[in-house]
């Protein structure tokens, strides 16, 4: 109540400000069209004017009516003979008064009419995206799900095998079972990494908190976590000489560069090195990541990003859900105003993406 | 035999499978562990023994582990490391600030784990006695990378390396303390005095200065690592 009372005491203020200004304007000018030109005619219309304006920036119909008001009077008082003597007998007087009354009572229920509408327009706006983001969400959930199943399925099963396998395990066995359940654990580990990314953006409204990081600091922690899961994969990474500075999140940066080694690493079946470069461009910075794999099936290039569930028939492991891994990086490269592309190159892949480097670019 | 002087640990953690796992690896490590699943539990055990390393989960059910690390840095200095399942990297700063010596984010691995309780034991500048009678600070040591802090001078394979005023500053400092995270703001303090900008960058940029001459890679750093959002924290010497 509190609040709504401030409101409408700043609204008065407000609307008396605006009422003031107005006709004080309007009695200016009026005042050199009458002294200097000796013009009485316009002197009507100019206040006319004064009118709509207060209707059309105040709140309300009531500055506009007052404003009319006050028009006539001041027409009356000063411009018109006998001057400084208020005489409502004059000819046609009336007339005048209704008419200013009436212009200025309809511009301002257009006006209010015009806000009321617009207020409706962006609150409709505003459930749709609401609307839509419920679906993505809804969408990822289910995905989700999906794709957890799979690795604790594996998990549960194999440590059943190992506990209540009635023919004693050889040594060979239990070590490949506990290692089942390691890789298991570990896929799971960065699925929930990515799933706290999302959540991250979702807290600020779709929106990144940014601070300015060395680009090369968050790579190399990023390729550091990315070599204590897959300690067997090389990585190289190249730096430019000067130091790149960038405005981002850099744990939702670090989840990106991992979530794309990770790619890299486990779709292109090759174990050749996965090389990282970090370069400048205009007024971008730019992280090229390049596998001498197989490179990308035609056929998913162009819904790569989409967050679609890959044709299990020819992946090179089990593990679904690298989809929702590139998913989450055009999200949280989208959130930073930047690019993510893939192309496929002579040989192997190439992964591409750009932030921009200008403060700008920096809410 | 079995009477030797073991170090003693107080872990502290309510998630049971986590615990067990973490006391069968200390006590496989030669350490002697005590074990506390609530907050008030460790306070009082804490009181008692006197470890000499405190591992303290977060996430307690009767008591927010920060409060605890505030009523444990009143009275003593003992090393307290967190085990933090939370990613959000200012709740890691603020219980460094708070007196936390380290702390380590779930998952970890053992060796991580060791590596950190030996660094938190080994808390100090260490001194060696030389021939001729006077006590110095213990070089660093690690790989192909030396530091010999009483003739300031830092070799890697052997070739000297020349660094600026300041950046011998940061490398010495981060040496002294190696294996152990040092926030942004410990740093900055520590070499540009208290009264410097906290905007982190200057560090950031010689941080960058100090890896092109240092590393091998600086995209690949082997000696100085960054924890994002927190600080710098330089690889363990071998001494």
């Amino acid at each position: 109540m509190e609040q709504s009372n401030k409101m409408t005491k700043k609204e008065l203020v407000w609307n008396i400000c605006i009422t003031f200004a107005y006709l004080s304007g309007a009695t200016a000018i009026s005042c050199l069209l009458f002294f200097v030109a000796g013009d009485t005619a316009n002197v009507g219309i100019v206040y006319m004017m004064a009118v709509v304006f207060i209707s059309r920036f105040s709140n309300g119909y009531v500055p506009g009516v007052i404003a009319s008001f006050i028009s006539v009077i001041c027409v009356n008082l000063i411009f018109t003979y006998p001057f400084m003597h208020l005489n409502f007998t004059l000819e046609g007087y009336p007339i005048t008064f209704i008419a200013l009354m009436l212009i200025s009572s309809l511009t301002s229920a257009t006006t209010s009419h015009l806000k009321e509408q617009n207020r409706i327009i962006n609150e409709r706006e505003k459930m749709l995206m609401e609307a839509e983001k419920e679906t993505m969400r809804a969408n990822l959930l289910r995905a989700v799900s999906h794709d957890l199943r799979t690795p604790l399925t594996g998990i549960i099963g194999a440590s059943s095998s190992y506990l209540e396998d009635e023919n004693p395990l050889s040594n060979e066995e239990k070590s490949r079972l506990v290692n089942e359940i390691r890789e298991d654990a570990n896929w799971l580990l960065n699925m929930v990494e990515n799933l706290l990314s999302v959540t991250r953006i979702r807290n600020t409204k779709a929106q990144v908190s940014k601070s300015l990081e060395p680009f090369e600091e968050v790579v190399s922690e990023a390729v550091q976590r990315f070599h204590k899961r897959m300690p067997d994969a090389k990585v190289q990474v190249t730096v430019p000489d000067e130091l790149v500075m960038v405005p981002m999140d850099a744990t939702l940066i670090e989840q990106v560069i991992i979530n794309l080694l990770e790619n890299a690493a486990c779709h292109s079946n090759t174990t050749a090195p996965i090389q990282i470069t970090i370069s400048t461009q205009g007024s971008y910075a730019r992280l090229d990541i390049r596998d001498y794999g197989d490179g990308i099936s035609p056929e998913r290039l162009h819904s790569l990003f989409d967050g679609h569930a890959t044709s299990s028939d020819h992946c090179c492991d089990t593990k679904k859900g690298m989809g929702i891994g590139l998913s989450i990086c055009k999200t949280i490269i989208t959130a930073h105003n930047g690019s993510i592309t893939a192309f496929n190159m002579n040989q192997g892949a190439l992964f591409t993406f750009t932030l921009p480097l200008g403060e700008n670019s920096c809410e | 035999m079995n009477k030797r002087n073991k170090f003693t640990i107080i872990l502290i953690e309510d998630e049971k499978n986590i615990l067990s796992f973490i006391k069968r690896v200390l006590e496989r490590h030669d350490y002697k562990v005590i074990t506390a699943n609530t907050g008030n539990e460790g306070i009082s055990l804490i009181n008692s023994s006197c470890p000499d390393v405190i591992l303290l989960d977060l996430g307690l059910p009767d008591m927010d582990g920060t409060d605890l690390i505030k009523s444990v840095r009143s009275w003593t200095s003992i090393p307290i490391i967190v085990i933090s399942a939370r990613t959000q990297e200012f709740e890691k700063v603020s219980t460094l600030d708070l007196g936390a010596d380290d702390y380590i984010t779930k998952p970890f691995g053992t060796n991580e784990l060791l590596a950190r309780i030996r660094t938190a034991l080994r808390h100090g500048k260490q001194t060696v006695r030389t021939s001729d009678g006077t006590v110095v600070q213990v070089p660093y040591h690690c790989q192909g990378l030396s530091i010999d802090f009483t003739k300031r001078l830092i070799t890697l394979n052997g070739n000297p390396i020349h660094l600026t005023q300041i950046e011998y500053k940061l490398v010495s400092l981060l040496a002294e303390n190696s294996g152990k995270v040092l926030t942004y703001d410990f740093i900055i303090n520590r070499i540009w005095g208290p009264y410097a900008d906290s905007n982190n960058q200057i560090l950031r940029v010689n941080m960058a200065h100090i890896r092109r001459k240092m590393e091998e890679n600086p995209g690949e750093p082997f000696y100085i690592f960054t924890e994002i959002g927190v600080g710098y924290r330089m690889r363990e010497s071998e001494n």
